[in-house]
């Protein structure tokens, strides 16, 4: 019987392990079983990012009979220099901020509060659910009838609960329709991490609050040093997750005030879509997705990094 | 004690690097080949084989029930078959022209005028010149309209899906209690009767308009024109920018908004909400497409029936819209032939001459047709609501409105997707009418340059 020495792992400390047929064959298997996956993924993902990064280095015809012509970097210099550019990266950021601080912490507020015991506990968790289920355009849709200064809930709302003393246009504001683009995301994005830190919850061993609880440790405490401890692995992936659906923001932001009003909603993501469908001008819509998914990348990895350099501290 | 999975784990080596990459570089190599190896299995021959069609036809949603019926009833008459797809309007220029940059053959669709000759330029739309009759249809067309689809160089790249001209409506009665005998014929008449009709607790906010970011571009010119302003000259130089009138008019439009003649959501409604307002008695006057007097009518509020009709000014001009028809880029003569005969009955006449596709939108929704003959023609008088002043109507097509050709030059949707962001700005008082008209200018030289942000 032949057999095939590999390398387990390129750790000089993990020994060799000799593989036989049948492990070979689980591997052929496995190879087998994944390769529908990463075909996919290469055709869906990797073939049209190399084909963006290519197009923002090209002045390419709107009807895309070819490459067109090489420019090098202009299209990066022209965004680069454009003030639009820089004003929509300031609204992005500022919405980002917004969007991954409050759903992070109203989901997380959320699944702690869900993980309580009280009458009605089911069906306030079936509830959680219901914004994420809904698309993300339908949400935006709906947010602007609710904010709506004629006939939209929010006014009512706000006026029964004595914040303001007339109806007002919030989204002919600048200021207040930025504000209620991250409100009306977040309302959806903070349902997507209440149920993963949920399920995270429901792995927190009960002994350990109550050992805790025996010691004299507070809420405050025990929330700090044992829940949120516990869910930091969870953490980590809903506020990566969190980062890069904010930059990637597009379609509440366009259904609720296509950017306006003026630019004040403008985010990255609005003005790709204007410069690669609208305008059609595919170069300088590619160089600016490159530039925006290298934002989120450079977010994501950013996050990654801080939140597991301050776990292991 | 190692669990099973871990000690499985480390007998199975992971997926390597070398053959990952030699599984994703198969796909990638499939995936690039695959679009040329089914393109080469399915063009067999060349583009003058017998042809079989059905046509293929896209247009928005406006009515589709309707685009498919008039299109079944000339299939039924011809013979031939049509395959009629219909997008939703909001978003359609960046859907057709993603349909068309990914290969999609249409042979006729519904186009945005400011994207027509940006069309033909990228070989997505064909050029009418050499179809039988299209000389005869161009020549039956206002001569206001003519500059929307006949290029400065003669070519001929598209024909009426429908036209529309920007008109003033008002409410009479209310006019009548701030005692005011006639609607405003000037921009400055229009600020002094809202201000009139607000002072005198009529209403609020009388003055209302579709000022949303994708619509300020319209009002540009309409507004421009109606000071007697030429936008832009035949080499689309933006020749506003010189014109002392052009600051004046954004002092008046900024002025409609910040002192709040103008409600602040006029940013983001939209017109089925503002004929609304006018049918309600919300508001006094609405500046849009004539054809909105239907839809303020058909809501039956209780100020439906005193809202009337009138020019945006008197002397000078207003904004003629129309959106359009064009061929697809099809080099199949017996293909061109069957679309043609499609295109003429849905933008111009049936086989017995009647503007019978024409008659059936102005039953629908009040739409126009840019032809004299349209507006005497007694199916269409008969099809109109009385409620429309038919003469007038045609008079501000014929004499009292303009197209502005530039608005179907290549560089032109650049430019038009600019223009709310700087008005919006205006309006919001972050910027003078002097910054504005310099914005808009830059705009337009941007977009006829390299383009830009």
């Amino acid at each position: 019987m032949s057999t095939t020495t590999v390398r387990a792992s390129r750790r000089a400390d993990t020994p060799a392990v000799r593989v036989g047929p049948l492990a070979r064959a689980a591997r052929r298997f496995g190879v087998r079983m994944v390769a529908p996956s990463a075909l996919l993924l290469v055709v869906l993902l990797a073939i049209p990012s190399l084909l963006t990064v290519a197009y923002s280095v090209h002045k390419v015809p709107s009807n895309g009979a070819s490459l067109g012509e090489f420019v090098g970097f202009d299209n990066f210099a022209v965004v680069l220099s454009s003030p639009v550019f820089w004003s929509s990266m300031r609204t992005t950021l500022i919405f980002s901020a917004g969007f991954v601080v409050l759903s992070t912490v109203i989901g997380l507020a959320t699944a702690v509060l869900l993980n309580q015991e009280f009458v009605g506990r089911s069906f306030a968790r079936a509830l959680l659910i219901v914004p994420w289920a809904m698309p993300w355009l339908v949400l935006g849709i709906l947010w602007r009838w609710y904010a709506d200064g004629s006939v939209g809930g929010l006014n009512s709302l706000l006026l029964t609960l004595g914040v303001i003393d007339d109806y007002q246009e919030f989204l002919a504001d600048p200021t207040s329709a930025l504000l209620l683009t991250i409100v009306a995301a977040v309302w959806r994005q903070a349902s997507f991490a209440g149920i993963l830190f949920l399920s995270g919850l429901q792995t927190l061993p009960a002994e350990l609050n109550e050992a805790a609880e025996l010691d004299g440790a507070g809420i405050w405490g025990r929330f700090l040093h044992i829940t949120l401890a516990w869910l930091r692995p969870v953490l980590i992936t809903v506020t990566v997750l969190n980062v890069i659906y904010a930059f990637l923001q597009f379609d509440v932001i366009f259904a609720m005030t296509q950017g306006g009003p003026g630019d004040a909603t403008q985010v990255l993501s609005i003005l790709i879509y204007r410069q690669l469908f609208v305008v059609t001008n595919i170069g300088l819509g590619s160089a600016l997705a490159v530039v925006l998914g290298g934002l989120a990348l450079v977010g994501g990895l950013v996050t990654v990094k801080l939140l597991y350099s301050s776990e292991s501290r | 004690m190692r669990s099973n999975a871990t000690q499985r784990s480390q007998r199975l080596p992971a997926l390597g690097r070398r053959a990952f990459l030699k599984a994703s570089g198969g796909g990638l190599l499939l995936a690039a080949a695959g679009p040329a190896l089914l393109s080469a299995c399915g063009s067999g021959g060349g583009s003058q084989e017998a042809w079989e069609g059905p046509i293929s036809m896209l247009g928005w949603d406006f009515q589709p029930d309707m685009i498919k019926q008039l299109v079944a009833d000339w299939s039924a008459e011809s013979g031939h078959e049509v395959d009629v797809a219909i997008l939703p309007n909001v978003g359609y220029s960046a859907a057709i022209q993603t349909r068309l940059r990914g290969g999609d053959k249409i042979d006729l669709f519904y186009n945005f005028a400011y994207n027509s000759r940006k069309f033909v330029e990228e070989g997505w739309a064909s050029t009418l010149n050499d179809l039988p009759g299209i000389d005869d249809l161009v020549a039956d067309l206002f001569e206001s309209s003519r500059e929307r689809h006949v290029t400065p160089e003669g070519d001929i790249i598209s024909v009426p899906y429908f036209s529309a001209v920007h008109t003033l409506h008002y409410n009479e009665r209310m006019l009548q209690e701030a005692g005011l005998s006639a609607p405003p014929t000037t921009l400055q008449e229009t600020y002094e009767q809202s201000k009139a009709i607000a002072d005198a607790g009529l209403v609020s906010s009388p003055y209302v308009a579709y000022w949303v970011k994708e619509f300020c571009e319209e009002y540009l010119h309409t507004y421009l024109l109606a000071e007697g302003i030429t936008a832009f000259d035949d080499d689309g130089n933006p020749v506003f920018a010189d014109d002392p009138k052009t600051e004046g008019v954004f002092e008046w439009w900024q002025t409609m908004y910040r002192e709040g003649l103008a409600p602040a959501s006029v940013l983001n409604d939209d017109p089925g909400k503002l004929s609304n307002e006018m049918a309600q008695g919300n508001a006094a006057f609405f500046v849009l497409h004539h054809y909105f007097l239907t839809s303020i009518r058909d809501l039956a509020g209780p100020e439906s029936e005193n809202v009337l009709l009138a020019p945006v000014t008197a002397q000078n001009h207003t904004l003629q819209i129309g959106e359009v028809l064009q061929m697809g880029a099809n080099d199949n003569e017996e293909a061109r032939a069957a679309i043609w005969e499609l295109m003429k009955y849905y933008g111009w006449k049936d086989g017995e001459g009647r503007y019978s596709v024409f008659t059936e939108w102005a039953k629908a929704a009040g739409l126009a047709a840019p032809y004299p003959g349209f507006f005497t023609d007694p199916d269409v008088v008969e099809a109109f609501p009385d409620y429309y002043d038919l003469s007038q109507l045609s008079q501000i097509f014929d004499t009292g409105s303009k197209v502005v050709p530039a608005r179907t030059s290549a560089w032109y949707p650049d430019f038009q997707a600019k223009v709310g962001d700087v008005v919006h700005a205006l309006l919001l008082g972050e910027i003078t009418p002097k910054d504005t008209v310099a914005q808009l200018a830059d705009a337009a030289t941007s977009a006829q340059g390299s383009g830009g942000l």
